[in-house]
């Protein structure tokens, strides 16, 4: 039994390191088409990436919010639940981080103001988190449209106010007022940008590994995920389940809009980070839903983004960033092909021991 | 009286691409195919028609090259979902990135950074004689472009295929029961396939008309959703293709009512991002709204024959 688990452990890594190499390959035969050798480019920006102090903590920044939206997404998935608005969740998250912030920076110390942001932008993602699970629970409405609709409703409401009150004192452009000193995320590796909201990530990721694995409630929401029937025959409420699942799955998409809004951006600017949401997806499935996995896969996502960026700046080269998305994309579309593979390589195995037993 | 026919008129426009999508949808749906990937090949269908039109001069060269990479896109889908049996939503997810990187990329490629944006020819508003001089009807259904007036004979047809042929009970079957279908001699996976492609063809057409027929450009953020209301209206519509037909012409009616409201600018009594938003609340009404939904028995689930 041992080894079995040892062999399927190994199948894992491997399958998912020959997809990720197949996706920057592919990506890289693309770069053929703008003139630009992909070997130097990649090579140059991996060798930048393990050299440069600065580009290697932009790594772990960039997995920060990931890490989140990741997990987000991950955990409704435990509960066969699906939140495909993590964005939309994340943009509430970062207009209340913005407000918050800017309303109480300078009156209150940094730790307590950070601590009450943190905490703004976990409400309001989970509250419209929880406003889905509730749709779900009281009218059966299908989460998959609810949630996907929702981003494009938050993304309008963000849009409206950053026109109108949270729009910046000059009045030019449909963007905030930079946060003051007093309100952003202290900085963990000088020279860097890399900041605490890392950390706090990190150490989510394994408070959620431990609630959905060591706690009770954690056992109902898998429950309800894997056998939804069986598990209210075992008299558990599917339907608390779904606001519950929703709403801590909300929370966490919105807290990265505190580790963007106060870590990085410092200030609320009109399409940031589009893409959170979908990256969030990709990753989950890569770490097959695994909160600690999900860890190491964001860093993956985030090593694909700075290297995109680097790529993009290198002088004399011009790789356009949406370079960024074809590799996450086709990175994404082999991991998935991967657990196909995988399938097939358990049964040949399955097959070969019951001929050995038999023979 | 003008305005409202022209919010009419608009209206049955801007359903035309939503029906497209969600008639072809209902068509994969049925079958047991979730088509996820619809927001993409919407989006790539807007890229290949804007394409084939700019480099070739002709809108229809435009629609064939979108209804081309749509079905490259849901060739991809069907192989991953159906032959390798993975998960639809996920499989979409992958998809609509990798599309949204592809056609900006490709956009780059062909044409750099050009200083002003390319613009085509929009397709040409052909009224039809006679009946275009109806009063109030003939200026909303019979002064529109081309696509519109094909799609009046998709209906019929998609609804006869699908309720009148065996072809047609095959993909309904096989979306309820394939066990059954399968023992009755219907290749599931064919089926599934299909009707996959089937949906990337349409939904190529219908994001080239958001391109060829509305906007006369491409932008990232041409479809900007569209194709998950197509997709959603799928499910309000209950799978069925006059459900689907009603469902395209609210949207479309609430599309145009939000062009026409951002077309007021301040002049508005709400502000311009609630109607932009307006489309999609209506989709989270209706679907809190609507009771009894008829999902089909095995949709989203792959079809494993046993023993093979």
């Amino acid at each position: 039994m041992g080894k079995r688990i040892g062999a399927s452990t190994r199948d894992l890594i491997i399958t998912n390191l020959v997809a990720i190499v197949a996706g920057l390959v592919l990506s890289g035969f693309l770069l053929l088409f703008l003139d630009i050798n992909p070997i130097q480019v990649y090579s140059s920006a991996i060798k930048t990436l393990f050299t440069d102090r600065y580009m290697a903590a932009e790594v772990f920044l960039k997995a920060t919010p990931f890490i989140f939206t990741a997990l987000a997404f991950a955990f409704t998935y435990k509960a066969n639940l699906f939140n495909i608005g993590a964005q939309g969740q994340f943009y509430l998250g970062s207009v209340a981080a913005v407000s918050v912030s800017l309303l109480l920076d300078g009156k209150i110390p940094t730790a307590i103001l950070l601590v009450v942001v943190f905490a703004a932008t976990l409400l309001a993602g989970g509250l419209m988190g929880a406003g889905i699970g509730f749709l779900k629970a009281r009218y059966n409405a299908n989460e998959f449209l609810t949630s996907m609709m929702s981003t494009y409703v938050a993304l309008a409401f963000m849009n409206y106010l950053l026109r109108t009150v949270l729009k910046e004192t000059k009045g030019e452009y449909p963007q905030t007022d930079a946060l003051s000193e007093a309100a952003w995320i202290p900085r963990i590796v000088p020279g860097t940008r890399l900041h605490l909201g890392f950390v706090i990530a990190v150490i989510t990721a394994i408070l959620i590994w431990v609630f959905l694995y060591k706690t009770p409630l954690g056992f109902r929401i898998r429950a309800i995920g894997s056998n939804a029937r069986a598990g209210e025959l075992a008299g558990i409420n599917s339907r608390r389940i779904f606001v519950i699942a929703f709403l801590i799955s909300g929370a966490l998409a919105g807290a990265a809009g505190f580790t963007e809004v106060n870590g990085v951006q410092r200030m609320l600017i009109q399409d940031f980070n589009p893409d959170l949401g979908s990256a969030g997806i990709g990753i989950a499935i890569l770490a097959n839903a695994n909160p600690i996995g999900i860890i190491f896969a964001s860093i993956l996502f985030g090593a694909i983004s700075v290297i995109g960026t680097m790529m993009g700046r290198m002088p004399g080269i011009n790789v356009p960033p949406s370079i960024v998305s074809i590799i996450q994309g086709s990175v994404m579309l082999f991991v998935i092909a991967a657990y196909y593979v995988r399938a097939m390589i358990g049964i040949r195995r399955d097959k070969k021991r019951l001929k050995r037993e038999e023979a | 009286m003008n305005v409202a026919v022209g919010i009419l008129a608009r209206a049955l426009t801007m359903s035309t691409p939503l029906l497209y999508g969600s008639l072809s949808e209902v068509v994969a749906e049925r079958s047991g195919m979730m088509v996820t990937a619809i927001e993409g090949i919407f989006l790539i269908g807007a890229w290949g028609g804007f394409v084939g039109t700019y480099l070739w001069g002709s809108a229809l060269y435009g629609i064939l090259l979108a209804m081309g990479l749509g079905m490259v896109i849901a060739a991809i889908y069907a192989f991953v979902t159906v032959t390798m049996r993975q998960h639809q939503v996920v499989t979409g997810t992958a998809l609509n990135i990798l599309v949204a990187g592809l056609c900006t990329y490709f956009q780059r490629v062909l044409f750099g950074i050009p200083t002003s944006p390319l613009k085509i020819d929009r397709l040409p508003q052909l009224p039809v004689p006679l009946l275009s001089e109806i009063p109030v009807l003939g200026e909303v259904f019979f002064n529109q472009n081309i696509l519109t007036y094909i799609m009046y004979a998709i209906i019929p047809i998609i609804y006869f295929v699908l309720y009148r042929t065996s072809a047609g009970l095959a993909i309904r079957s096989t979306g309820e029961n394939p066990v059954a279908s399968d023992v009755a001699g219907i290749n599931v996976n064919f089926v599934r396939y299909a009707t996959v492609l089937f949906s990337g063809l349409m939904g190529g057409v219908a994001g080239a008309f958001y391109s060829i027929g509305f906007l006369g450009m491409f932008t990232a953020g041409i479809i900007g959703g569209r194709g998950w209301i197509a997709f959603a209206i799928c499910f309000l519509g209950n799978w069925h293709p006059f459900g689907a037909v009603v469902g395209t012409l609210v949207f479309g009616l609430a599309e145009s009512i939000s062009i026409y409201m951002q077309s007021l600018g301040s002049a508005g009594f709400l502000p311009n991002e609630f109607f932009i938003a307006l489309p999609y609340i209506l989709t989270i009404v209706l679907t809190v709204s609507r009771r009894s939904f008829k999902v089909p028995a095995k949709l989203g689930i792959p079809y494993v024959k046993e023993g093979g």
